[in-house]
């Protein structure tokens, strides 16, 4: 049952994250190409759209990654929400048990040196596995048919379009205004026009 | 043990509906998660309300980003739960979950419905360049955060690595890094002891190795003798 499924693999997500959001990512995409739940693009594109909605990034994944799952059963509309349901249901779970036992024992935890030990491993580790996210999402908007999985092949579609956008956004997001970096928000935003302007209105291909 | 949280919550009475409703509206209002909504909630919570104290939200982000989960949600149960106990704590993180819930159930169908427009695949196209830097900010903040150490380089790369080139379970990873570290931990300070020996001792270093009385010690001695151990070895 894929609902069983979902909310299994949510489970795990939210077992074993540390660090929030984009910590998350690589196990997301990871599940989500193991079902074939999502393609990658869809998942990438909705980080956008997570970005740029009110709440926390990890619960918007979640509850799309959810509803899409959800949708495509045979319940429909009423599968997606389902799907939601149960994907934001499992991943906030291991939090709740968690927190409230760490809570209880918080000097215990805080001073335990294994607790520690093992953070300060695990650390650099999600800080590793968020790197190849960036590779991997990278490689798919600049070279779509391109898998890190098999280096050889898949280098013939070529967006330099996107290159160029990708490369005009890192400068532009360290921008300072007033001491503030630009939200991602208006990011978003502004590279959702570009997009409309230089692929919708002068109609340019890839 | 009686922490200064239990007094905390014995002395204000917080009701599970200003509860709910705080967090619905930090849900709501913040964009892109977690450290954003950081920001907004010690305004709220320590500023406004003065239902908890900065130091006790000190100890709150610390717990939420060393235990596992999303960061808003942990945060959120960590707080409900030191004012109202479990209720408070299935209250706050629902209240922060919901707004989320409902906007993008609701957006999860019109994405599907318009996904092959044209005009949707230009914006979007445009969006995904975006979204690549994101992650790479992502990166690039959590690596300035990183402990400084060739173990944890090496960690990174292996882990960074093993994750691009590999199908292999990216949890397994996760669990191999925090068990290298125990290990790492515990082999340094074997190390540390045995060169003790040839030196005379000091009495601060003897208990090094040692659970330290609960509450008793400054709150960072512990990490702070654990990365101490590992500069040494360098």
């Amino acid at each position: 049952m894929i609902f069983l499924q979902l909310f299994w693999e949510y489970f795990k997500i939210g077992l074993f994250t540390i660090g929030g959001g984009y910590a998350m990512l690589p196990l997301v995409t990871q599940i989500v190409a193991k079902h074939s739940w999502l393609d990658e693009q869809q998942l990438i594109e909705f980080i956008g759209v997570a970005e740029s909605t009110p709440g926390p990034f990890a619960i918007n994944l979640a509850t799309f990654v959810g509803n899409t799952v959800g949708a495509s059963t045979s319940l429909g509309v009423w599968g997606g929400l389902l799907g939601s349901l149960v994907a934001t249901v499992a991943v906030v779970l291991p939090s709740l048990v968690i927190i409230i036992v760490v809570t209880l024992l918080y000097d215990k935890f805080r001073t335990n040196r294994y607790v520690q030990a093992a953070l300060s491993g695990i650390r650099p580790v999600v800080v590793g596995l968020i790197l190849s996210a960036v590779l991997s999402v990278g490689a798919k908007v600049i070279l779509p048919d391109f898998s890190f999985k098999h280096i050889a092949e898949g280098a013939d579609r070529f967006n330099w379009i996107s290159l160029v956008l990708v490369a005009a956004f890192v400068p532009l997001s360290q921008i300072r205004i007033k001491g503030k970096k630009i939200h991602p928000i208006y990011l978003i935003l502004f590279s959702a026009a570009l997009g409309l302007i230089i692929f919708g209105a002068f109609g340019v291909q890839q | 043990m009686q922490t200064n949280l239990d007094k905390q919550s014995n002395t204000c009475k917080v009701s599970l509906w200003q509860l709910f409703w705080t967090f619905f509206k930090t849900g709501l209002f913040t964009f892109g998660g977690g450290y954003a909504m950081i920001s907004i909630l010690e305004e709220e919570l320590v500023s406004k309300k003065k239902w908890i104290t900065s130091r006790d939200m000190l100890d709150m982000l610390v717990i939420a980003e060393s235990t596992p989960g999303v960061i808003a949600v942990n945060t959120a149960t960590s707080v409900g739960f030191r004012l109202r106990g479990v209720a408070g704590a299935l209250l706050a993180t629902l209240g922060v979950v919901l707004p989320s819930f409902a906007i993008i159930t609701a957006l999860s169908f019109f994405i599907r419905a318009f996904a092959q427009n044209s005009w949707y695949r230009a914006a979007f196209t445009g969006i995904q360049a975006c979204v690549t830097v994101l992650v790479l900010n992502a990166f690039i903040r959590m690596l300035s955060q990183m402990e400084r150490s060739v173990f944890a380089f090496v960690l990174m790369f292996s882990a960074f690595a093993v994750a691009l080139f590999t199908d292999f379970n990216v949890i397994y990873v996760i669990l191999i890094g925090g068990v290298l570290g125990v290990v790492y931990a515990v082999a340094a300070d074997a190390l540390r002891k045995r060169r003790n020996k040839d030196l005379p001792l000091s009495s601060s270093e003897l208990d090094v190795g040692q659970q330290p009385d609960i509450g008793q010690q400054p709150v960072d001695s512990e990490a702070q003798q654990l990365q101490d151990s590992e500069e040494e070895d360098k």
